[in-house]
């Protein structure tokens, strides 16, 4: 980098691009773009090919079925073939794409923790931190998506209910968002830390988006609302014995938190009404 | 294959205290080594190859693995395994076209007909210009991490960074006779 206000160098261009640059040398080169248009065009492509990049190889951040015996050879085959009949059974042929997928960001959310920071080798505290960031990549994965973005409309709600209950092991109702403006979507089943959990996914007039996601929590216990940001998406979750809670939007955070102890609160009726 | 990151020093730690650990955490790995092993090659196949080599070759050599960041090390296995392989692919080119469209259906968020031109122009890139590419824009290195992963100065890193941005950005000029807007 260079301390010269009008100079700019290939290399700040690239960590401009790149997102690595601070304000200042952002700024620095922000200005230098506006005099030499033909690099701003440059830019303008480089940043596009990142995108496209990343949209086109994104879907490959999955895990496969296959993966553990890739791993270890010595596996017991008869758990490796009863697991993959059950998979080939049901949940993978009608999800697969959007579940494999979603494996990998919840695989990635449960272990990049321990992997990428120091200092924590309390797995249980692991699953606690690994929640909102796969809320937050079944948000991202989910919620962009048009067609399919659930897998049962807010039509058979009452199946909704009972089914993604029965795969939680835990009576659930659908929380109602309408007072904060907004309706059912449907909802998903998809795997949270190993296990089968719920998503449901809201949207309010302008179609802005939102969702609920429920997984197991291995160990019974309580926590307050946690509030986790990352590249704008917003994060409430908590914990409520057995079961981890997380909502996750690109909204406001004060309406996120609305929604959180709407959630919270509906979620706990229905928990002590039927159990 | 010189990372050196500290911040990987409790996983060391974790590893040696249980070693069932080292396959738990190369499990964990698996979504990101899949999708950069897809990001390096033509194919869906070849992606799969070229996973399954860096596992086992992870697995092969984890005497070797120093403890610290599991994840840049397997990186820098699989860069290395995709360079070879992309020697013997030079050799044998003719495979490129219905490869290339073999891209899931799922990533066609955008234009299909752009996105299969950027991945034509992307396998002209030669092995060591795409694997920094990737490493920084789709794995999100910092260009001194993969300096050190791939045990190349930062100069050579901006260098091969920079053209393989101009030149994915050149194959798509050239290209750019198909006009993807319908007249209205």
């Amino acid at each position: 980098m260079t301390d010269e206000w009008n100079t700019v160098s290939e290399n700040d261009l690239h960590g401009y691009v790149d997102g690595f640059l601070n304000e200042a040398d952002k700024a620095r080169v922000e200005q230098w773009l506006e005099r030499n248009p033909a690099r701003a065009e440059d830019i303008r492509q480089w940043q596009a090919q990142a995108g496209e990049l990343r949209a086109m190889f994104s879907t490959y951040a999955r895990s496969d079925e296959r993966d553990r015996a890739l791993l270890s050879p010595k596996t017991n085959p008869d758990e490796a073939t009863a697991s993959a009949s059950r998979w080939n059974a049901g949940l993978a042929r009608r999800i697969a794409a959007g579940l494999l997928l979603f494996v990998a960001g919840a695989l990635s959310g449960l272990y990049a923790p321990h992997i990428l920071a120091p200092g924590r080798s309390d797995r249980v505290a692991e699953v606690a931190e690994s929640l909102p960031r796969q809320a937050q990549s079944a948000f991202l994965i989910y919620a962009s998506e048009v067609r399919h973005a659930v897998e049962v409309g807010p039509d058979q709600q009452t199946h909704l209910a009972n089914w993604l209950g029965k795969r939680l092991d835990h009576p659930l109702n659908i929380p109602d968002l309408s007072k904060l403006g907004f309706s059912l979507v449907g909802g998903r089943l998809l795997p949270v830390n190993g296990k089968a959990g719920a998503l449901f996914m809201y949207e309010d007039a302008s179609g802005q988006r939102l969702t609920v996601l429920l997984g197991r929590n291995p160990d019974n216990r309580e926590t307050s609302f946690r509030i986790d940001n990352s590249g704008g998406v917003e994060t409430f979750y908590w914990i409520d014995g057995p079961i981890g809670y997380a909502v996750t939007g690109e909204v406001p955070r004060a309406l996120l938190q609305k929604v959180a102890d709407e959630c919270y609160r509906q979620f706990e009726g229905a928990g002590e009404a039927k159990s | 294959m010189s990372s050196s990151h500290d911040r990987m020093s409790e996983g060391a730690e974790a590893s040696a205290a249980a070693p069932d650990r080292f396959e738990e955490d190369v499990l964990a790995l698996m979504p990101a080594l899949r999708r950069y092993s897809r990001s390096l090659v033509r194919s869906d196949p070849d992606g799969e190859d070229l996973l399954q080599d860096c596992v086992e070759k992870v697995l092969a050599r984890r005497a070797q693995w120093r403890g610290v960041n599991l994840r840049a090390w397997a990186f820098t296995i699989m860069t290395n395994l995709s360079r070879n392989r992309h020697r013997h692919t030079a050799l044998h080119p003719e495979v490129e076209l219905d490869d290339t469209l073999g891209l899931q259906a799922e990533t066609q968020a955008s234009d299909p007909l752009e996105r299969s031109r950027l991945e034509r122009a992307l396998n002209g890139l030669s092995a060591e210009n795409r694997s920094v590419l990737m490493l920084v824009v789709i794995e999100g290195y910092r260009y001194q991490d993969v300096a050190e992963m791939l045990a190349i100065p930062i100069g050579t890193v901006m260098s091969r960074l920079s053209r393989a941005r101009h030149q994915l950005a050149e194959a798509m000029k050239d290209d750019n006779v198909i006009s993807m807007r319908r007249p209205k």
